[in-house]
C-alpha cells in the first residue's frame, strides 16, 4: 500500500490528475448534474481527439521535438478517409489507409527535418498549413460525407462499451499502448535519451536520426487515428476542423508534466491534460460563463498549470543544488 | 608596468592559482608557460581583468588596479588576443577590428577614418585583406592574424598574447615573430603564451613556467634555457605516486595474422597523411601532439565520426570498420570522451538508465523488451565492481562527483563488452584518487584482450598507461616511444619539435616527421 502510495506519488502527471479531479469535484459541488456518468463521459470523448494527438507530441517533446501539423493532419486523413470511403472502398479498410496516410505525413516531415535540415518547429509550421491547404483544396472548401450511419464502421465507433463511447475508450487504450512504449521498450528509452542529452545519445550507438523519423511517423499515424475516429462519429469530414488543435495538444502535453526541454515524459499526463482543458471548456459552460471568453480561459489554464510546473521544478533544482555533488 | 602579486584563484575545491607572481616590463617579451592546467589561462584571465583574483594585487605602473574589469584594462592599455578567436563571423573585416570603439562622425560609423587606422596595422602583419569581406569566409589562420591585429589598434602598452600561432603556418609565424620584435622596441610589454617552445626562444627575452598554480621558474632570461630544461620545469621532478607505470614493453612489430587494431595509410585532409598503426589486442597506444597534430583526428576516424579520404581502418576481428559512429559502436567500438557532460552522460538520468544506454538500448541486446529491474540489477554490479560511489543506483548521475561520472561512462561501455576502447582524455578534471582506479580499470580491460587507444593531455598520464605512444606532428606520425624511452618528457619534447630525440627510435625513414620550423 505504502509502495503504490509512493508509485502515485512519484509520477509526472500527479499534478494534472489533483486538478483534473479538484475541479470535477468544483464544478460538481455547484451543479450536481455535472457528475452524471454520462456528462463526465462526453467530456472524455470529445477529449480524445486532442488527446490521442497529445500522446503523439508526448513522445516528440520528449526529445526536444515539435510536431505543429497535428491539427491539419488530423482534417487531412479524416477527408482522406471520407474520400475513399466515397470512392467505394469498404469503410474498414478507408479507415486503416488513412492511418497509414498520416504515418506518410509524418513522414514526410521527418524527412523535411533530416534531409532539408530544417528545425522541426520550423518544417512542420510549413506543412501544418501545406496540409491544411491540401485538405481545403482537395474537399473544395466543403464537408466530404463518411460512411453511412448503418455501416459496421460507424456503428462500433459511436457505440459504448461500459459506459464509455468508442474515441474515449480509444484514447485510454492508446495512453497505456504507449505508456509501455515510452517506459519499456529500446524505442522509448532511445526517445528519453536523445531528450536528455543528444550527443551522449549518439556517442553511445543510438541511431538519432531514426529514431526522430520513427517518433514523427507515430505522431502522424496518431494524428490519423483521430481523423478516423472523428469521421466514424460525425459521420462527415469539415476542412476546418481540427484548426488550433496542435497548440491544444502541445498544451495538454505540457499540462501533463511533459517537459519542453526533453528528456522526460508521461503519456497519462498527455491525456488527462487533453482531459483537464475539455472540463475547463464545459465548466465554463456551466458557469454561463461567455463562450468568448473561452479562449481567455483557457489560456489562464495552460498558463496556470504551467507556471505551477515550473515553479515545482526549480524549488526541486534548488534542493538538488543544495545538496550539492557527493562522493 | 603591468605587475600582479600573489595571486590566488579557485574554481570551486580545485586551486588554480596559490599566489603568483608576475611582471611585464616595458619592451620585454615575457613568455608565461606550463602544462595544461597549470594556471597560464587563469593568469592572463586575471592580467586582463576577465577574471577576478581571490586574493593578490594588480598594478599598473606602481598604481593599484580595483575592481579590474576587460573594459578598464583596454582603456588603460591592456590588450589581448585570446586562444579561443573572439571576431563577429557575421560582420566585416573592418567592424571586426573595432569593436565598440568605431571612430564616429555626426554619431554615424566614420568607415573611411577605419579603413585609414587599419590598413597600416594590417600591412604590418601581411595581411592583404577586402576591408568589406565578411570574416566568416577567412581561413582560419587569417582570422588569427584579423584577431592580432585587432588588438593591434587599440595601441596597446601590454598586449597579451595566448596561443597566438595556432593556427598559424610558418611564414606568418615568422611575420608576427617580426611584429611582437618591433612592438617591444617600441616599449610594448608582451605577454606570450604558447605550447610551442621553440616559438618562444625564438622570440621572447625572459621566461616564466607555472606548474599546479605555481611559480616554478620566474622571470628567468630566455637565452639561459633550452627547449629540454623547460620540459623539465614544466614536469617538475614529482611523478605522480599513484600512477604506478605499467612494464613498458618495448613495441614490437605487429604479425599481419594477429588480432589487431590496425590503421592502413589512413588519410584525412592534410590532418592525417598516411598513418599506419597496429595496435595488438590488449595493448595500450597513447597518440600525443600539439593542438592540430592530427592525434585527435586519428580518435575520430577510429570511432567512424570522420570518414577517411583514403586508407581504412580494421578492427581486431579482421572486419574493416563500418561508416558512422553507430555502425562503429556496433562492431564493438567503445568511446569515452573527457567532455563527460556532452557526449558521455544524462545528468538528469539514474545511474542504471546511463548504463543501460548502450548496450539494452542503443544496441538492443536485451530485445524489445527493456525491463527496468534488470537493468539496476546489473548497474548494481557496476557500481560494485567500479566501485562507484553513490547511495544507490537511482541518484542522478548529475549528483555524482567527475570522477564516478567518468566511471558510470566506463560501466555503459563495459557492459557492451567493446573489443577497442578510443580514450580522449578520459581523466580530465578528475582528483588523483579517481584517477587511479580509472587506470586500473583499463589494466583490467588490457587483460581482457580490449585494444586501447589513449589521447591525454597530461603526457605523464600517457607515460604511466600506454604501452607505447605514438607523436603526431603536422598529420604524421613522427616517433613512437616505448619501454626506457617512454617518458613524460621525450612525449612533451617531440610533440613540441616533430623530432624523434637521438636516442629513440623514430620512424622518420619511413614517414619523416613534419620539417622543423
Amino acid at each position: 500500500m505504502q509502495r503504490a502510495g509512493r508509485l502515485v506519488l512519484g509520477q509526472d502527471f500527479l499534478g494534472v490528475l489533483v486538478a483534473t479531479v479538484a475541479l470535477v469535484l468544483l464544478i460538481g459541488a455547484n451543479y450536481p448534474r455535472f457528475l452524471q456518468p454520462d456528462q463526465l463521459a462526453s467530456i472524455l470523448n470529445n477529449a480524445a481527439y486532442i488527446g490521442i494527438l497529445a500522446c503523439g507530441l508526448a513522445f516528440l517533446l520528449a526529445m526536444r521535438e515539435l510536431d505543429l501539423s497535428v491539427g491539419s493532419v488530423y482534417a487531412l486523413t479524416a477527408l482522406a478517409c471520407a474520400m475513399l470511403v466515397q470512392e467505394g472502398l469498404d469503410p474498414w479498410l478507408a479507415a486503416l489507409l488513412a492511418i497509414v496516410v498520416g504515418g506518410v505525413l509524418g513522414l514526410v516531415n521527418a524527412l523535411l527535418i533530416q534531409y532539408v535540415g530544417l528545425p522541426s518547429i520550423v518544417a512542420t509550421l510549413a506543412t501544418l498549413a501545406m496540409y491544411r491547404g491540401l485538405t481545403l483544396a482537395l474537399s473544395e472548401g466543403t464537408q466530404v460525407v463518411g460512411p453511412p450511419i448503418d455501416s459496421s464502421f460507424s456503428q462500433v465507433i459511436s457505440a459504448d462499451v461500459l459506459g464509455i463511447p468508442v474515441p474515449g475508450l480509444t484514447l485510454i487504450v492508446v495512453a497505456a499502448v504507449l505508456t509501455v512504449v515510452l517506459r519499456a521498450t529500446p524505442f522509448g528509452y532511445r526517445v528519453r535519451s536523445i531528450g536528455s542529452n543528444p550527443e551522449a545519445a549518439a556517442f553511445s550507438g543510438i541511431p538519432v536520426g531514426r529514431v526522430r523519423t520513427q517518433a514523427f511517423v507515430l505522431t502522424g499515424a496518431l494524428g490519423g487515428l483521430a481523423g478516423v475516429l472523428t469521421i466514424g462519429y460525425l459521420g462527415a469530414a469539415d476542412p476546418n476542423t481540427g484548426t488550433g488543435y496542435e497548440l491544444q495538444a502541445i498544451a495538454a502535453a505540457v499540462i501533463g508534466g511533459t517537459s519542453l526541454a526533453g528528456g522526460r515524459a508521461t503519456i497519462v499526463g498527455a491525456a488527462l491534460g487533453a482531459v483537464l482543458l475539455g472540463v475547463v471548456a464545459s465548466g465554463l459552460a456551466y458557469f454561463s460563463v461567455p463562450i468568448n471568453w473561452n479562449q481567455f480561459a483557457l489560456g489562464a489554464v495552460i498558463l496556470g498549470a504551467v507556471s505551477l510546473d515550473s515553479f515545482v521544478r526549480r524549488r526541486r533544482r534548488r534542493a538538488r543544488a543544495a545538496a550539492g555533488p557527493r562522493l | 608596468m603591468l605587475e600582479a602579486q600573489g595571486i590566488r584563484k579557485s574554481y570551486g575545491g580545485i586551486t588554480a592559482l596559490a599566489g603568483v607572481d608576475f611582471a611585464v616590463r616595458t619592451g620585454t617579451v615575457h613568455a608565461l608557460l606550463g602544462e595544461n592546467g597549470a594556471g597560464k589561462s587563469t593568469l592572463v584571465k586575471v592580467l586582463v581583468g576577465a577574471l577576478a583574483p581571490d586574493a593578490g594585487a594588480l598594478r599598473l605602473d606602481g598604481r593599484e588596479l580595483r575592481a579590474h574589469t576587460t573594459a578598464e584594462a583596454v582603456d588603460r592599455g591592456i590588450a589581448v588576443v585570446s586562444q579561443e578567436l573572439n571576431l563577429f563571423p557575421d560582420l566585416d573585416v573592418l567592424a571586426n577590428l573595432f569593436p565598440m570603439r568605431e571612430p564616429r562622425r555626426a554619431g554615424l560609423v566614420a568607415r573611411r577614418a577605419m579603413a585609414g587606422r587599419a590598413r597600416p596595422v594590417l600591412d604590418e602583419l601581411g595581411l592583404d585583406l577586402d576591408l568589406d569581406q565578411p570574416v566568416e569566409q577567412l581561413p582560419l589562420d587569417q582570422r588569427q592574424l584579423l584577431e592580432i591585429a585587432r588588438a593591434l589598434c587599440t595601441d596597446p602598452r601590454v598586449l597579451v598574447l595566448d596561443e597566438p600561432t595556432s593556427a598559424l603556418h610558418a611564414e606568418a609565424v615568422d611575420r608576427l615573430h617580426e611584429v611582437v620584435r618591433r612592438l617591444s622596441r617600441r616599449d610594448v610589454g608582451i605577454v606570450y603564451v604558447s605550447h610551442h617552445l621553440e616559438d618562444v626562444l625564438a622570440v621572447c627575452d625572459t621566461v616564466t613556467v607555472l606548474r599546479d598554480g605555481e611559480v616554478a621558474v620566474s622571470a628567468v632570461p630566455a637565452a639561459t634555457l633550452t627547449v629540454d630544461r623547460i620540459v623539465a620545469h614544466m614536469l617538475g621532478d614529482k611523478v605522480a605516486a599513484v600512477m604506478a607505470a605499467r612494464s613498458n614493453e618495448v613495441a614490437t612489430t605487429v604479425e599481419p595474422g594477429t588480432p589487431a587494431l590496425r590503421f592502413e595509410q589512413v588519410t584525412v585532409g592534410t590532418e592525417l597523411q598516411e598513418v599506419d598503426l597496429a595496435i595488438p589486442a590488449g595493448r595500450v597506444l597513447g597518440v600525443a601532439g600539439v593542438d592540430g597534430a592530427g592525434h585527435r583526428t586519428l580518435l575520430s576516424v577510429a570511432a567512424g565520426v570522420l570518414r577517411p579520404d583514403a586508407g581504412r581502418v580494421v578492427l581486431p576481428d579482421g572486419a574493416p570498420l563500418g561508416r558512422g559512429l553507430r555502425a562503429a559502436i556496433q562492431q564493438g567500438v567503445a568511446v569515452v570522451s573527457g567532455d563527460r557532460k556532452r557526449f558521455g552522460v544524462m545528468l538528469d538520468k539514474p545511474i542504471w538508465d546511463n548504463i543501460g544506454q548502450v548496450s539494452a538500448v542503443g544496441l538492443r541486446r536485451d530485445g524489445m523488451v527493456v525491463r527496468a529491474g534488470r537493468l539496476r540489477e546489473r548497474a548494481r554490479a557496476h557500481v560494485g565492481s567500479l566501485g562507484i560511489k553513490t547511495p544507490s543506483v537511482d541518484q542522478e548521475v548529475g549528483m555524482l562527483s567527475g570522477g564516478n561520472q567518468q566511471k558510470v561512462v566506463f560501466a555503459k561501455w563495459f557492459e557492451s563488452s567493446p573489443a577497442v576502447l578510443l580514450l580522449d582524455d578520459p581523466t580530465r578534471g578528475i582528483d588523483v584518487g579517481a584517477k587511479a582506479e580509472i587506470y586500473n580499470l583499463l589494466q583490467e580491460q588490457s587483460r581482457r584482450g580490449v585494444v586501447q587507444v589513449v589521447a591525454s593531455s597530461d603526457p605523464r598520464e600517457l607515460a604511466a598507461i600506454c604501452d607505447e605512444v605514438a607523436v603526431f606532428y603536422d598529420g604524421r606520425v613522427c616517433a613512437r616511444l616505448s619501454g626506457e624511452r617512454l617518458d613524460a618528457h621525450t612525449i612533451l619534447e617531440v610533440m613540441n619539435t616533430g623530432r624523434a630525440p637521438e636516442h629513440a627510435v623514430g620512424v622518420a625513414g619511413e614517414h619523416p616527421g613534419g620539417a622543423p620550423r
